[in-house]
């Protein structure tokens, strides 16, 4: 697996810090389905607690080589970057945003290991737990940067506002289906193994543009 | 609490808008709304951008009832929120009473951590709180353009801006070349005049000056470019706001990163020795 994983990583990497130092000190607003499978790599590189867990580890690997493959063949960083994006809050949205949807893959990963081992473990809470910690700061760091920059709380130019508070409501109820015991602990795995389809769904693909084939 | 138990019919309402269940239907209710409402915003973005400016009632009078295919999303969405802020209301304050009730079985720190899911909880109510006043009470001045040497009054005082100079930063690396000999960063210099007070401000993108109670935020300026081609001529596009939503909904960010920061630490403590399983 390191064989594979490591390159990839690297060039993954390079690639980021590329695009990112070309665009400094503005933000590259499209960058973030390229910085998703580096952040998913990253983790499963680092989580060596439970690197003997082969289901979600699969399933982390799988995630992170479609996502790069749709990154590589949808891209849509080709945007100038925009002057309003010369502000820390930018940056910090950027970061956390990418953060928050790398813990709710992982969260999903490991619902869906414990899904099919047929003892689900709860493992998948604490990444859900600070995915949602990282989500809310990337929505509270947006919300400073539209105050900033615009004057108002929400910017209606960009309609993947209702996408990030749309995620952030799917996992307010799982986290409180988990903290007060409702439902049954297969029921609340299958429901966080869900987030992997919410968060690439409502996260991921509307940031990709439309197909360009590199070859 | 008292008068709850001795009214059953507002004990029985009560509890049901303090359900978990209420919760989570909301919860995924909002979701599914939200998610529409990005294929309506997406398609009808011009719909939308002037709820900054009219304000929420102007808006719902004019853009929100002549196309309600696409605006009736935004009107479920409030009355979702109100929903759901009543919920959140009734569960965390049942809540935090029962733990005042019993706050003696804790030590003060255990009691603190206690309250970090309901502290984030008000923290939510605030910042909705703040999004509503500012929708609906902000006063807002669209558009001022300014040239150098000209000034505007704020309305309802006797305080006025002066736009003194411009002096950007202009794009100085080779990454970016579209960006050649850009500005990079916009700086106004502004004197604000308040009778027989002066005061100089810088104004910039993301740099608002607040001045009088007004934020006043630079929404465009010219010439964006080193020598200016055809439009060379100094000036400053801005937009006033006085909101008074503002500081409820900053400080409910403040409450609710509080409330996380809490949350995680007393998660992520080891307890009695052992670091706490991840249930």
């Amino acid at each position: 697996m390191w064989l594979f994983l490591l390159p990839g990583l690297f060039a993954n990497a390079a690639l980021v810090f590329w695009r990112y130092s070309t665009a400094w000190p503005l933000m590259p607003m499209y960058l973030g389905p390229a910085t998703l499978p580096l952040c998913l790599g990253l983790l499963i590189t680092l989580n060596r607690r439970r690197a003997d867990d082969i289901r979600a580890r699969r399933f982390v690997l799988g995630l992170t080589l479609f996502l790069a493959v749709a990154a590589f063949l949808f891209p849509k960083d080709f945007y100038l970057p925009f002057l309003k994006s010369n502000t820390p809050t930018s940056h910090l949205f950027f970061l956390f945003k990418t953060l928050g949807q790398g813990c709710f893959l992982f969260s999903a990963a490991w619902a869906w290991a414990g899904l099919l081992s047929g003892k689900p473990q709860q493992f998948w809470f604490r990444w859900a737990v600070w995915g949602f910690a990282f989500w809310t700061l990337c929505m509270f760091s947006g919300m400073l940067w539209s105050y900033l920059g615009w004057g108002s709380p929400v910017v209606w130019d960009d309609a993947a506002i209702t996408l990030i508070m749309a995620t952030w409501f799917f996992y307010i109820s799982l986290l409180h289906l988990h903290l007060t015991g409702t439902w049954t602990a297969q029921a609340r795995a299958a429901y966080a193994a869900s987030g992997a389809f919410v968060v690439v769904t409502l996260s991921f693909l509307p940031d990709l543009g439309p197909l360009r084939w590199p070859f | 609490m008292a008068v709850l138990d001795t009214m059953p019919i507002f004990s029985y309402i009560w509890k049901k808008l303090a359900g978990i269940h209420l919760t989570i239907v909301l919860c995924l209710l909002l979701a599914a709304d939200l998610s529409l409402g990005y294929v309506c915003l997406n398609r009808n973005e011009i719909l939308f951008a002037p709820l900054n400016d009219v304000g929420l009632i102007a808006w719902i009078n004019t853009y929100g009832r002549c196309n309600l295919k696409s605006t009736a999303w935004l009107l479920a969405l409030l009355v979702l929120l109100t929903l759901f802020c009543i919920n959140t209301f009734v569960c965390t304050t049942d809540r935090v009473a029962r733990l005042i009730r019993h706050r003696k079985k804790y030590p003060r720190l255990r009691l603190l951590f206690r309250l970090a899911p309901h502290l984030m909880h008000y923290a939510l109510i605030l910042i909705l709180t703040g999004y509503l006043s500012s929708y609906t009470f902000a006063r807002v001045l669209d558009s001022r353009t300014l040239v150098p040497g000209s000034s505007l009054r704020l309305p309802g005082t006797e305080a006025r801006i002066q736009f003194q100079s411009f002096s950007p930063d202009y794009y100085k690396g080779s990454r970016m070349p579209a960006f050649d000999q850009h500005v990079i960063r916009p700086r106004a210099r502004l004197l604000l005049i308040d009778g027989d007070h002066h005061r100089k401000a810088e104004l910039s993108y993301n740099k608002p000056v607040i001045f009088k109670n007004y934020g006043i935020f630079l929404k465009d300026f010219a010439p964006k470019k080193k020598g200016g081609g055809m439009n060379s001529n100094e000036r400053i596009d801005l937009t006033i706001r006085k909101d008074p939503g503002v500081f409820l909904y900053m400080l409910g960010m403040l409450l609710f990163t509080a409330g996380i920061a809490l949350y995680l630490t007393d998660w992520m403590a080891p307890k009695n020795g052992k670091r706490r399983p991840d249930e």
